[in-house]
């Protein structure tokens, strides 16, 4: 039984029906998700959407690995591409 | 004795040893700044905490795009220039200033804004207005397609005509007042709102400004207090507090890279009469009834963000975002910039500027105060011309004559502060 | 509508409850029970909330109390049988807008679509407090519920070494599911020690069901020979290279300060749980723009998930009296709480204090390099070099300043770390809150910009010529 595949960068990532992709990475030994342009690396941490650590480009929408189900030939792509460097002190914001 | 556009200064009095500034936003800080280095014993006050109100939810634009010819464009250009020397981009001519040193270095970004015409319409309205930028000496440059992509690849291929203004630039509003607070090493009272005047009539001076922390003397008063001018001095018919609201996005630094600057939508430059950014314009309408203004500018940040603005409006509360509008600003923003659909909306907010009857900030004397100086209702521009108004301030206090034409900001043109005194 | 309003759904309901856990499946439940008109969404694609995630795939479920089996069996039931009731999974919610409308992240339609209900209710459950500590933000490291959710998801253990690190049951828990499942963990690193405060383990005597539960967990770890050091604080991660690829060290110490390390595939970090409200609107009654207002279940107070399903029950019964009566009286939690609520609380608080950390590390102590806020990657030492510079920043300028709590969570993992390093630098009499890092804007989760433009281009103004 050949199970259904998505994409991280070029590589085929098998799945189980309704598995999300931050399983699907986990089970295929794929830790870090990429750089982000601070420095640190993404990865799943939280498992419920909220430290947004996990978040990757899914058919180019930035989406939580983790709150994401897979789909059969989705192109998945870490956030940022790499590598980038670090800038700091923006934006506006009243509290 | 008397300044140049006529009204009386303080070297009726020997130069102040002491300022109290009230407000530690843009203007409020600027004027610290100046005001300690000419080796005056300041206090700034404020109300909240420094950046509180608009100067910390504001664009940041430091620029002259869409401005017309006037008194706000010059003001406008003077603005620019000193932000270079504060940052050290340009050499200190050595008036107003001393020393070599740089308080806003790395703080304020030369940048060029982009206005875009997407119909023949906004294109003919487009062209008019850079011609009227050129002949004030504005550096403009026309770019029309192919060579669109080429120098600004993030724009949607709608845009007909777009006019580079070169020499515009961008800063923080909170950043730069918290360096300037701390380059004028004065003290900073936090919570602390003017709640009266203490007036010496017969000699028509201020004695002191009474605070929930106790009444504070000085020779001389600083009033940069944006939306709390209006209570203080009975200018609620001229001040009128304008709700802007403004959208942050996350980092896309491949996106960021195909934007060489700001952009500002030419369908703004439509509405008639707007002397503020394009941002700011559609506001007569604003205030004329209860319609909201639009305005669209989006500019890219050093962090890879982007800031998408903007509202004007009269009427709700001051810090909420709401659907329709945040919507509507972005449906722009992905018409301009479609790959702005791609990213992520991080956080929406929303401040009050500080709007005059009549379009035209207030910086000067205030009537019949001779130690009393006034500087609010920049509305949209208190980023740009926070410096200069700032060191215009400090040659009041000082009386010696300040570089900027202040004469059209005159507080004296309103009646009800007159009564103020 | 305004004028300049883009076309957007806008959809009347009595009830939205938000969160598809146990509180908000009994409120949902008891809500339209009661006849009214629900809807109820959740982020996952699945109902079940972390508590009750379901295997995908034809997993086997990870073995769970019987209790706890049962327990969603009826709530399910509940639900299913629950008349008319609006069900929108993978739907996040983003916050109540300035005109109360209360806005949806729809991300199969990749729309964000405005609803306008009477009674909002937030059950959004409890998310993990963790602390910082060097190294915490290293791929590979997780938090224990975060490493749970995906056993029980897909019903597989972790790959490789595992270390449990931090405080609370909950590593307890994970460890013995893991065991479960074939992998016990290499070690539970346990920095209080319960079996030592004996005064508030004695107390949980009058909690059966707790202690039944305890005990299994215990026993199948005893079993497995999985070292529970209590007493444990893990000090810092490192990655370094091992063979082909990276390990993770962990640095900790014992209850007599020695030093000891472990090398891992896997650490997973948990320092206790707290309410997951950020950003959420506050309780608040109905007013003409906005809908009544209220948070259920570990939202309100983390209290495990039988408290939750009784306050969701209670809550739903509630709502559809207040809504009966708009201008009733508001009542308080105190006034409403069930009385099985003081139960459980009561029960947690044992807890709390049979697992409180034998020696607390301040924040004040942690290596100035040590990331406060990943988003933005700002670090203790930044923070000690800002109140260095001014002490008297308020909270709103050191963030701005400092950038804490300004990126893409929002503040959800900062705020609260920040603010009691702040506290505990500055000598703080009254301890900085959290949410003064944070505010209550929408959108409470990053939205994509597309699934807020209009569909339809926006409306000209006057005197502009279409194109």
């Amino acid at each position: 039984m050949t199970r259904p595949t998505f994409f991280w960068m070029s590589r085929p990532i098998p799945f189980s029906d309704g598995e999300s992709i931050a399983a699907a990475l986990t089970a295929a030994g794929i830790v870090s998700l990429g750089r982000d342009p601070v420095g640190q690396s993404a990865r799943y941490f939280c498992g419920i959407g909220a430290c947004q650590a996990c978040t990757v480009r899914v058919a180019g929408v930035p989406r939580e690995a983790c709150l994401t189900r897979a789909e059969a030939g989705a192109r998945v792509e870490p956030l940022h591409p790499a590598p980038l460097h670090l800038v700091q002190g923006e934006p506006g914001d009243a509290a | 004795m008397f300044n140049p556009w006529g009204q009386p200064v303080a070297t009726a009095h020997p130069q102040p040893a002491s300022v109290v500034v009230a407000g530690a936003g843009i203007i409020g800080s600027a004027a610290a700044y100046f005001l300690a280095r000419r080796g005056l014993n300041v206090t700034v006050l404020d109300a909240l905490a420094p950046a509180a109100e608009a100067s910390g939810a504001a664009d940041g634009a430091v620029s002259v795009a869409s401005k017309r010819p006037g008194p706000l464009m010059q003001a406008a250009l003077q603005g620019i220039a000193l932000y270079r020397r504060l940052a050290g981009l340009d050499p200190d001519p050595g008036t107003g200033l001393q020393g070599d040193d740089a308080p806003l270095a790395g703080l304020f970004h030369p940048r060029s804004t982009f206005i875009v015409a997407a119909s023949p319409t906004e294109r003919a309205v487009l062209e008019a207005h850079a011609a009227a930028l050129a002949q004030a000496g504005v550096a403009v440059a026309a770019i029309e397609p192919p060579a669109i992509q080429a120098r600004f690849p993030a724009l949607s291929a709608a845009a007909c005509l777009v006019i580079e203004v070169r020499g515009d630039g961008h800063a923080i509003g909170y950043q730069v007042v918290r360096q300037l607070l701390a380059a004028a090493r004065v003290p900073v009272l936090r919570g602390c709102p003017v709640t009266r005047l203490d007036i010496d009539a017969a000699g028509g001076r201020i004695r002191a400004v009474e605070t929930p922390r106790g009444r504070i003397a000085a020779d001389a008063f600083v009033f940069a207090t944006g939306n709390g001018t209006a209570p203080l001095f009975g200018l609620q018919a001229v001040l009128t507090p304008r709700k802007g609201q403004l959208l942050i996005t996350e980092r896309d630094l491949a996106l960021s890279r195909a934007m060489p600057g700001s952009i500002m939508s030419g369908r703004y430059l439509l509405s008639k009469g707007s002397q503020t950014r394009a941002l700011d314009a559609g506001g007569e309408q604003a205030s004329a009834s209860a319609a909201r203004g639009f305005g669209l500018v989006v500019d890219p940040l050093r962090t890879g963000q982007f800031l998408i603005g903007g509202t004007r409006e009269d009427h709700g509360d001051k810090r909420e975002t709401d659907l329709a509008a945040v919507s509507r600003i972005l449906s722009d923003a992905v018409a301009l910039v479609p790959g702005l659909a791609g990213v992520r909306l991080l956080r929406g907010f929303a401040g009050a500027r500080t709007a005059v009857r009549d379009g035209l900030p207030l910086v000067g004397p205030l009537p019949g105060l001779a130690n009393g100086f006034l500087a609010t209702g920049f509305e949209g521009d208190g980023i740009c011309l926070g410096p200069v108004t700032g060191a215009a301030l400090a040659d009041l206090v000082c009386g010696t004559a300040p570089a900027l034409d202040l004469a059209p900001f005159a507080p004296s043109r309103f009646a009800e502060l007159q009564a103020a005194a | 509508m305004r004028p300049d309003a883009p076309r957007k759904i806008e959809r009347a309901m009595d009830v939205l409850v938000v969160g598809g856990g146990p509180a908000g499946m009994a409120c949902a439940s008891a809500c339209a029970r009661q006849g009214l008109s629900v809807t109820l969404v959740d982020q996952r694609a699945s109902l079940g909330g972390a508590i009750f995630r379901q295997p995908v795939g034809g997993a086997a479920p990870v073995p769970q109390p019987a209790s706890s089996r049962q327990r969603w069996r009826r709530l399910l039931a509940d639900l299913t049988s629950a008349p008319g009731l609006d069900l929108r999974l993978e739907t996040l919610f983003l916050g109540l807008e300035a005109d109360g409308l209360a806005l949806i992240e729809d991300r199969n339609a990749g729309r964000v679509l405005s609803l306008r209900p009477r009674a909002l209710v937030l059950a959004t459950g409890a998310v993990e407090r963790i602390l910082p500590r060097p190294g915490w933000t290293l791929p590979g490291v997780v938090t224990a519920g975060g490493l749970q959710v995906l056993m029980k998801e897909t019903g597989r253990p972790p790959a490789g070494r595992v270390v449990l690190a931090g405080s609370g049951p909950l590593l307890l828990a994970v460890a013995a599911q893991m065991t479960g499942l074939g992998h016990p963990p290499l070690a539970i690193l346990e920095a209080g020690d319960p079996l030592r405060r004996w005064s508030a383990g004695l107390a949980l005597i009058a909690h059966p069901a707790l202690l039944r539960e305890a005990a299994g967990y215990l026993a199948t770890l005893a079993r497995a020979r999985v070292p529970w050091h209590r007493g444990a604080v893990l000090r810092r991660i490192a990655a370094e290279s091992e063979g082909e690829g990276e390990t993770l060290v962990a640095t900790w110490t014992d209850r007599r300060g020695a030093s000891h390390s472990l090398a891992a595939d896997r650490i997973a970090l948990h320092d206790g749980l707290a309410e997951n409200a950020f950003g959420l609107p506050e309780d608040a009654a109905a007013s003409p723009r906005r809908p009544l207002v209220l948070r259920i279940g570990d939202c309100r107070a983390a209290l495990g998930a039988p408290a939750a399903i009784a306050d969701g029950t209670a809550a739903g019964e509630r709502i559809a009296a207040r809504l009966a009566s708009p201008t009733g009286r508001q009542a308080t939690d105190a006034e409403t709480e069930p009385a099985a609520l003081a139960r459980h609380r009561a029960a947690q608080g044992h807890i709390a204090r049979a697992f409180a950390p034998l020696a607390p590390v301040s924040p004040a102590d942690l290596a100035d390099d040590t990331v406060l806020c990943r988003c933005e990657g700002r670090t203790v030492g930044d923070l000690k070099r800002l109140l260095a510079e001014d002490e008297g920043l308020s909270p709103r300028e050191l963030k701005l300043s400092g950038r804490f709590a300004m990126g893409a969570c929002q503040g959800r993992f900062c705020a609260a770390n920040t603010a009691a390093l702040t506290s505990s630098l500055t000598g703080a009499t009254t301890p900085f809150a959290p949410g003064a890092f944070t505010g209550q804007r929408w959108p409470i989760r990053p939205v994509p910009i597309a699934a807020l433009a209009a569909p339809a281009p926006a409306p000209s103004l006057p005197d502009e010529s279409q194109t």
